[in-house]
């Protein structure tokens, strides 16, 4: 564990609920986004996007474009040197060349000095398309002779599962499918699968499916684009990470990356899908052609058209047990919809299902599948609420026909610390255990028979509670991080990392606790790709468990430069000084000390001979944190309509060590409400030719203040041996149980077990209608 | 197209521009006055992100034209604290960690101001209706109503 640093007096830092430093800035509106950019001479973008989800492109007339006033650059795929046909990935395809393999993908594009002519320039561009037939659903997909998505050869991409995933790659044995539009496979097995089934007393076989969802963030994604003399490119761009933007349009444009520069700008929300470069690529080559500012602005159609959303995944399971609740054996088939290419994290969702609950025997087949769809990716803890949702309302269902109690049993077969996974790795040090029993403690839980009883009474529907268990293995990523001692005495750290949760604040207290300085005298600054030291991704729940790891040690490093130099200016041993209220003083001789400011100052005087203060770390991590959430739904159903109304919902998490209280909450009740969404009313409706059905914030149902009720936190701590201060990731395991949590209400409460999701109020009441 | 001359008061001052008769009052705030607080979330009314108050009642800016300001009274989040102090409901906001990515901050508190001209005392039901109309993706609300609730039972009762 991190070395927490003695002084007789208690620093303010970790553990405080503060609010962020920005916090001001947002509630006036002065923060600014992409779109609030608007240098001189910007023009406007806008794409011309594919009406068909498989087309061949015949022809493409952009001369009446190119001749609407105003217009100032039309682009077509033949106009971008380098495109390739077997696109590595959706980023690298930044307009389709010969043939569209997805409603919304972009086509051409066109900058104009207003957006109303980069539309109507769009409008004018004549494209002759060849219907092709489409897979749009991904069990047809995986079919041999489905309609092809990928042109024949092209590799897939595993990169989004080394960014997210915490799990080593199983090794897999499968072999390689002649079903065109299986593009990845996984097949993790051990002991003997036929021979544990036939001894097993209770075998429960269901299928589980999640539809696509959006990622939801409320800012659409937007860069602006512009390029200077020498051929640098500088991109504002509303991204999870400034530095993976900055390689990926790299390799996309050919350029070199000293030859771009990111700013980070505010990022209004990711979640996931803002990891990945999206529209930076076309947006460049729009400014450079026209040799001018370039700002894209998606709108919210574009981005549940043609954004990145959530893969639809399917879980065929199959368990067994004995009469004596032993469990015995594992079987299942996980198929992830990747839509038009590849890069979903598939060995995750493989080796999650069968590595939760200790099943001696197992085997999991693993597809990712493609379809005539926008290609997705990651969304907060990706494909886990999916995983979880199949395995913790199997082990309920299990519970139930062996007719135990569904905790005990869960915490019977839970994993801990040292128990294999599925790929063979150890489990680490984790709170899975600790949060389901704090969560059976809760008296929503206990009272839960009492509540049942209602049901029918005084006017009430049918009344349940449910809960589930949920969790994620955060990723890792070097970092860096310098610490500066200022001459007025204050702290200013910087790092590369894009701020969306209030992880600066966070970071800013781990600073201020290793150094010895209250936090109102530390800043902290996020710096573009030029300045910044190199820096990971806002995702996979690790800023704080890994640039926290890099502040927290380069704060130490400018704490010992500091004594030293203290050390030698009062003639004391380093090891008898102490950081005091911004002095540095001899222990136990109070009166004896020199200030923090004037070690500052003297870092940054004319002819001086003390060197300034700069802390740096710039770790890599090789030990992860688990992390675990459970949560609690007490809801009542409509049995005629097939409501659900939530009238309680509790999230118990393990935060390893809540550097920021408040932040952690946030987060807690952010990825609750995001878990419950999925769980309740959200889908992405395709019709058999692959357009989206819901492409508005109408149809598609994200869950509003009026649809829910206060989300109940309760924080617990089981240290990360490694995290800093014993801190883990937070970020993604509230997203996790809701989806099981509340179909065991709604079992609870109707007697109806649901496997797909949403359930939404027609499936729950015709489910009803079907049992009576 | 040609464009009309609008006449307006935004945020206490009368202000005079052009503008396309197409241009919705959202396009006008921030592309023409540089008023970029409120936000576009979806352009279609869903997300509340754009809302601001005209003639003192709340509406998604991107659903009104900016001709349809002509003559009225406009106040965006850059309106909302003209003292330069911050208003009850955006101190309350900071305090209780409200704002994480923030993208939905100034048209939830434009709708929660709204809320609280209403129903000076609001219970915790006329606050959540109130501001249902603002999607917010980080917070889960609970923070935001916590905030709301706060300010509403500090303000001053209301006079007569």
């Amino acid at each position: 564990m991190a070395t927490v640093m003695k002084t007789t007096r208690e620093v303010k830092g970790v553990g405080l609920s503060i609010p962020r430093a920005d916090g001001a800035e947002k509630v006036t509106g002065k923060t600014e986004y992409v779109a609030d950019l608007k240098p001189k001479g910007m023009l406007h973008a806008k794409l011309l996007r594919s009406p068909h989800a498989h087309a061949r492109i015949k022809r493409i007339d952009v001369s009446k474009a190119k001749a609407l006033p105003g217009v100032r650059a039309v682009i077509v795929a033949a106009d971008i040197p380098g495109l390739k046909k077997k696109a590595p990935t959706r980023a690298h395809a930044v307009l389709a060349i010969d043939r569209v393999v997805f409603v919304g993908q972009p086509v051409a594009a066109v900058a104009a000095d207003e957006l109303a002519i980069a539309e109507e320039a769009c409008d004018l561009i004549q494209v002759d398309y060849e219907v092709l037939p489409a897979a749009v659903d991904p069990l047809d997909a995986m079919q041999v002779g489905a309609p092809p998505v990928a042109e024949a050869g092209t590799e897939a991409d595993t990169s989004e599962a080394l960014a997210h995933s915490g799990v080593a790659a199983a090794k897999s044995e499968a072999k390689p499918s002649k079903a065109v539009n299986i593009s990845q496979q996984a097949k993790i097995n051990r002991g003997d699968l036929a021979k544990a089934f036939a001894e097993s007393d209770v075998v429960i076989e269901k299928t589980y499916r999640i539809p696509m969802v959006h990622q939801g963030y409320l800012e659409p994604h937007a860069v602006l684009a512009q390029w200077d003399q020498q051929g640098q490119l500088t991109l504002w761009a509303s991204t999870q990470g400034s530095f993976n933007t900055r390689s990926e349009v790299a390799d996309i444009l050919g350029l070199e990356e000293n030859q771009i520069k990111v700013i980070p700008m505010e990022c209004g929300g990711g979640f996931g899908g803002k990891i990945r470069a999206l529209c930076e690529p076309i947006t460049a080559v729009l400014a450079k052609a026209s040799g001018r500012p370039v700002r894209y602005v998606m709108t919210r159609r574009e981005e549940l058209d043609a954004g990145n959303p959530a893969p639809q995944v399917i879980i065929k399971l199959k368990t067994g047990c004995k009469r004596d609740g032993t469990l015995m054996a594992l079987d299942a088939d996980t198929i992830i919809e990747s839509g038009a290419f590849s890069g979903a994290v598939l060995t995750m969702s493989a080796v999650f299902i069968a590595s939760v609950y200790k099943f001696p025997n197992f085997e999991v087949r693993g597809f990712e599948v493609l379809t005539h769809k926008p290609s997705i990716a990651a969304y907060r803890a990706p494909t886990a609420p999916h995983t979880f949702f199949a395995i913790d309302s199997q082990m309920e269902l299990m519970a139930q026909a062996l007719g135990v109690d569904a905790v005990e049993f869960r915490m019977r077969h839970l994993m801990q610390e040292g128990d294999p996974m599925a790929n063979g790795q150890k489990w680490q040090s984790n709170g899975a255990k600790q949060v389901l029993a704090r969560i059976a403690e809760h008296p929503l839980w206990k009272n839960r028979k009492a509540w049942s009883a209602q049901s029918g009474k005084n006017g009430r529907g049918l009344c349940g509670t449910g809960l589930a268990v949920g969790g994620w293995i955060p990723g890792l990523q070097p970092t860096g991080a310098t610490v500066r001692l200022n001459p007025d005495g204050s702290l200013t750290v910087l790092t590369g990392q894009v701020d969306i949760a209030g992880t600066n604040i966070a970071l800013a207290q781990i600073a201020a606790s290793a150094y010895g300085l209250d936090i109102d005298k530390v800043k902290i600054t996020t710096g573009d790709t030029d300045v910044a030291p190199m820096t990971g991704l806002s995702a996979g729940s690790k800023t704080i468990y890994t640039v926290g790891t890099a502040v927290l040690e380069a704060a130490k490093d400018a704490r010992k430069q500091t004594l030293q130099i203290a050390a030698a200016e009062m003639e004391a041993a380093v090891e008898d000084l102490e950081i005091e209220d911004g002095r540095v003083v001899v222990r136990g001789v109070p009166d004896k000390g020199v200030t923090l400011a004037s070690i500052g100052k003297k870092g940054n005087l004319y002819m001086s001979k003390i060197p300034p203060v700069l802390g740096v770390s710039h770790p890599a991590f090789a030990v992860q944190a688990p992390a675990f959430a459970a949560e609690l739904a007490k809801i009542e159903v409509d049995p005629d309509t097939g409501q659900t109304t939530i009238h309680d919902f509790v999230v118990v998490q393990d935060a390893g060590k809540a550097i920021n209280p408040l932040g952690v909450e946030g987060q807690m009740q952010g990825g609750a409400v995001q878990s419950i969404g999925i769980a309740l009313t959200e889908a992405m409706m395709y019709d058999k030719n692959g357009r989206l059905m819901n492409p508005s914030l109408l149809d598609y149902r994200k869950l509003t203040a009026a649809d829910l009720p206060n989300i109940e936190t309760i924080i617990v701590e089981v240290p990360a041996p490694a995290g800093p201060f014993g801190a883990r990731g937070v970020g993604e395991p509230p997203i996790v149980p809701a989806p099981a949590a509340l179909a065991n209400a709604v079992h609870d409460a109707t007697g109806v077990r649901l496997t797909e999701l949403p359930l939404s109020p027609e499936r729950i009441a015709l489910a009803i209608a079907a049992r009576s | 197209m040609a464009k009309h001359v609008l006449n307006s008061t935004i945020n206490g001052e009368a202000v005079e521009i052009l503008v396309q008769p197409y241009d919705t009052l959202l396009d006008v705030l921030r592309e023409d006055l540089r008023l970029t607080g409120p936000k576009e979330g979806c352009g279609t009314g869903d997300c509340g992100a754009c809302t601001i108050h005209l003639d003192g009642k709340p509406v998604t800016s991107c659903l009104v034209l900016g001709m349809q300001a002509r003559g009225r009274s406009v106040t965006t989040i850059e309106g909302l604290a003209m003292t330069g102090a911050l208003h009850p409901l955006q101190d309350a906001f900071v305090r209780h960690g409200v704002p994480q990515c923030g993208f939905c901050i100034p048209g939830a508190l434009m709708a929660a101001a709204a809320v609280l001209a209403e129903h000076p005392k609001p219970t915790e039901e006329e606050i959540r209706y109130g501001i249902a109309g603002n999607l917010c993706r980080c917070t889960g609300y609970t923070k935001m109503i916590a905030a709301i609730a706060e300010a509403a039972a500090a303000a001053p009762a209301r006079r007569g």
